[in-house]
C-alpha cells in the first residue's frame, strides 16, 4: 500500500473503503465461507451444529425474543461497570508507577506478572470471596481489564516529555496542574491503547465468568442453548459479542483519528 | 544497553519486592480468616508439599503437551498463512476483514460449541489452544505483510530476483517481527485458551487442581497453584519478549 493509499483510506468512512476497491473480492470471499461451512456442516457434521442457513432462519425469532437482550445487558451492563472501575483506579495507580520511582520499584514487577497471567485461573478464587453471583462477575472483569490499563498508563505517565514538567515548573504550577495539565494529557494515547486492550479482555473476563458461575448473560446463554443442543440460537449471541468486540474497537480508533490526530503510535502493550 | 551495575541493582531490586510483597501477604494472611485467605508460608509448603508428590509435576505436564500442541500448530500455520497472504494481493484482501473479526471475536465464546461437536480429550482442547493463539498470529503477519513497501520489492525484481529470493531476503526478514509481536500475543492468549478448556472442557492439568482445590476448600493448594500459572505466565511472557528483542529489535517496537 503506497502513501497516496493510505491517506485515501483514512479519509473515507470505514464502511465506504470497505466496499470500494476490491469490493468484489470482499463479498465473493464472505460468500465462499459461509458456502464452504454451511456444505461442510451439512455433509459431515450432526444436524444441531450451527450452520448460515439455519443462524439465518433463527435470526427473527431470537431477536425478537427477550432473552437475548436481557443477556446481552446485563453482560455488556457488567463490562462497562467493571471497565469504568478498572479505568479510575488503573488511571491512579498507572500514574503513580509511571511518575513515583518508590511505587515503580515496588509494584512494577507484580503489575507485570498479573498483567501476563492468564485472568482465568482466578475465577475459583473470586468465586470463592464473592460466592456464584454478578459480583465474581464484575470481579473478574475488573481484573480482566485493569492491568492492561495500569500497564498502558504507566508507560505513558513515565512518557512525559521532561521539558512539559520543566515548563510546568518554571511556571510555578502546582503538583496538582502539573498531574492534570501535564501528565494526564500527555498520557490520553497510552491510556486509549489501553483501554482497546482492556475492553476486549473484560468482555472475554465477563464470558468465562459467567460460563463458570452460571452468572445470566450471553456467556450463559451461550452455554445454556448449547447444552439444549440449539447451536444457532446460541450463535446468534456469538456474533452479537463479536459485532459488540468490533464496534468498540472501531469507536475507539474513529474518536483516536478524530480527537488526537497527531497520534501515530501504535503500540500497546499486550 | 544495560550496565552489569545497574542490572544487578535491577535484581536486588526485583528480589526486594518479592520479599516485601510476601512479608505483606503473611501480614494480611495472619489477620484474616484462612478459609479466604492462605499465608504466605502455608502457601509455599503446600507448593513444595504438591511438587514432591508429584500431583503439581504431572498436572503442568499434561497442560504443557495440550498447551505446545496447540500453540505450536498456531504459530506454524498462522505464519505459513500469513506469508502466503503477503505474496498474494487480492487473497489478501478478500480475506482480511473477516480474519480481523474473528481477531476480536471472544473465542472462549465457542468453547460450549467445541464440546458438544468434540466432547471430552485432548484434541478439543488442544483446538481450545490454538483457536485462542492463532488469530493473533495470523493477524499480525498480515498487518506486517500490508506495510511492506512495494519499493523493496521492486528493487528485488531488478536485482533479478526469483520467487525464492523474495521469500529469503525480503517476505520473511521483514515480516517476522511482526510475526513475533502476533506470536508474543498467542502465547499469553494460548495460555488463557488451556486454563479456559481445562476448566469447562475436561478437567486435566493444571485447570483441574485449580478447581478441585477450590471444591475441596484446600485454600493454600488454590493459592499455590494459580501463584504456579501466575509464574507460568510471567516466564512464557519474557520468552516471548526475549524472541521479539532478539530478532526484532530494529523495528524498535520490541521493549
Amino acid at each position: 500500500m503506497s502513501a497516496s493509499d493510505l491517506t485515501l483510506a483514512e479519509v473515507r468512512p470505514a464502511w465506504r473503503s470497505w466496499l470500494g476497491r476490491d469490493a468484489a473480492a470482499r463479498v465473493v470471499a464472505g460468500i465462499a465461507i459461509l458456502l464452504v461451512w454451511e456444505f461442510t456442516v451439512r455433509m459431515w457434521a450432526p444436524a444441531f451444529v450451527a450452520r448460515p442457513s439455519r443462524i439465518i432462519a433463527m435470526f427473527p425469532p431470537v431477536i425478537l425474543a427477550p432473552e437475548l437482550w436481557q443477556a446481552a445487558g446485563a453482560t455488556f451492563g457488567a463490562v462497562l461497570q467493571g471497565l469504568v472501575i478498572a479505568f479510575l483506579l488503573g488511571t491512579l495507580i498507572g500514574v503513580a508507577i509511571g511518575r513515583l520511582p518508590l511505587a515503580e520499584r515496588f509494584l512494577q514487577l507484580y503489575v507485570n506478572g498479573l498483567f501476563a497471567m492468564p485472568m482465568v485461573a482466578i475465577l475459583p478464587l473470586l468465586t470463592l470471596y464473592f460466592g456464584y453471583t454478578g459480583d465474581a462477575r464484575l470481579a473478574t472483569v475488573v481484573f480482566a481489564a485493569i492491568f492492561a490499563i495500569i500497564v498502558n498508563v504507566s508507560d505513558g505517565a513515565r512518557a512525559v516529555p521532561p521539558e512539559y514538567i520543566e515548563v510546568s515548573r518554571a511556571f510555578r504550577g502546582s503538583a496538582w496542574s502539573r498531574l492534570f495539565d501535564v501528565i494526564l494529557p500527555s498520557s490520553v494515547p497510552y491510556l486509549l491503547a489501553g483501554l482497546k486492550l482492556a475492553a476486549g479482555r473484560a468482555l472475554i473476563g465477563a464470558v468465562i465468568a459467567e460460563f463458570y458461575a452460571s452468572v445470566p448473560g450471553l456467556g450463559f446463554y451461550i452455554l445454556y442453548n448449547t447444552r439444549s443442543f440449539k447451536h444457532n440460537e446460541a450463535f446468534v449471541a456469538v456474533m452479537l459479542l463479536a459485532v459488540v468486540g468490533v464496534l468498540f474497537e472501531l469507536l475507539l480508533a474513529r474518536g483516536t483519528a478524530r480527537f488526537l490526530p497527531w497520534y501515530r503510535r501504535d503500540e500497546a502493550r499486550d | 544497553m544495560l550496565t552489569r551495575a545497574s542490572r544487578w541493582s535491577r535484581w536486588a531490586i526485583s528480589l526486594l519486592a518479592l520479599a516485601l510483597g510476601a512479608l505483606l501477604w503473611q501480614a494480611v494472611a495472619s489477620r484474616t480468616n484462612p478459609a479466604f485467605l492462605s499465608s504466605f508460608t502455608a502457601t509455599a509448603a503446600r507448593i513444595a508439599e504438591l511438587a514432591a508428590n508429584g500431583v503439581l509435576t504431572d498436572a503442568l505436564r499434561s497442560s504443557l503437551a495440550v498447551y505446545l500442541t496447540g500453540l505450536s500448530a498456531a504459530i506454524v500455520i498462522g505464519v505459513t498463512i500469513g506469508l502466503v497472504l503477503a505474496r498474494v494481493r487480492l487473497l489478501r484482501v478478500a480475506l482480511e476483514s473477516y480474519i480481523m473479526l474473528l481477531y476480536a471475536t471472544p473465542m472462549v465464546a465457542l468453547i460450549p460449541f467445541i464440546m458438544s461437536m468434540m466432547g471430552f480429550g485432548f484434541a478439543p482442547k488442544a483446538l481450545v489452544v490454538f483457536l485462542f493463539a492463532f488469530f493473533s498470529v495470523l493477524y499480525n503477519t498480515i498487518e506486517g505483510a500490508r506495510s511492506l513497501k512495494p519499493e523493496m520489492l521492486e528493487v528485488a525484481y531488478s536485482f533479478r530476483s526469483g520467487e525464492w529470493g523474495v521469500w529469503r531476503d525480503v517476505l520473511v526478514p521483514y515480516t517476522l517481527p511482526f510475526a513475533l509481536t502476533g506470536i508474543r500475543q498467542g502465547i499469553g492468549r494460548g495460555l488463557v485458551g488451556l486454563v479456559a478448556g481445562e476448566f469447562f472442557l475436561s478437567g486435566s492439568g493444571i485447570g483441574l487442581l485449580i478447581m478441585q482445590s477450590e471444591r475441596d476448600f484446600d485454600v493454600p493448594a488454590l493459592y499455590g497453584s494459580i501463584v504456579v500459572i501466575a509464574v507460568l505466565g510471567a516466564a512464557l511472557m519474557g520468552v516471548g519478549r526475549m524472541l521479539e528483542n532478539r530478532f526484532a529489535a530494529w523495528r524498535g517496537l520490541a521493549r
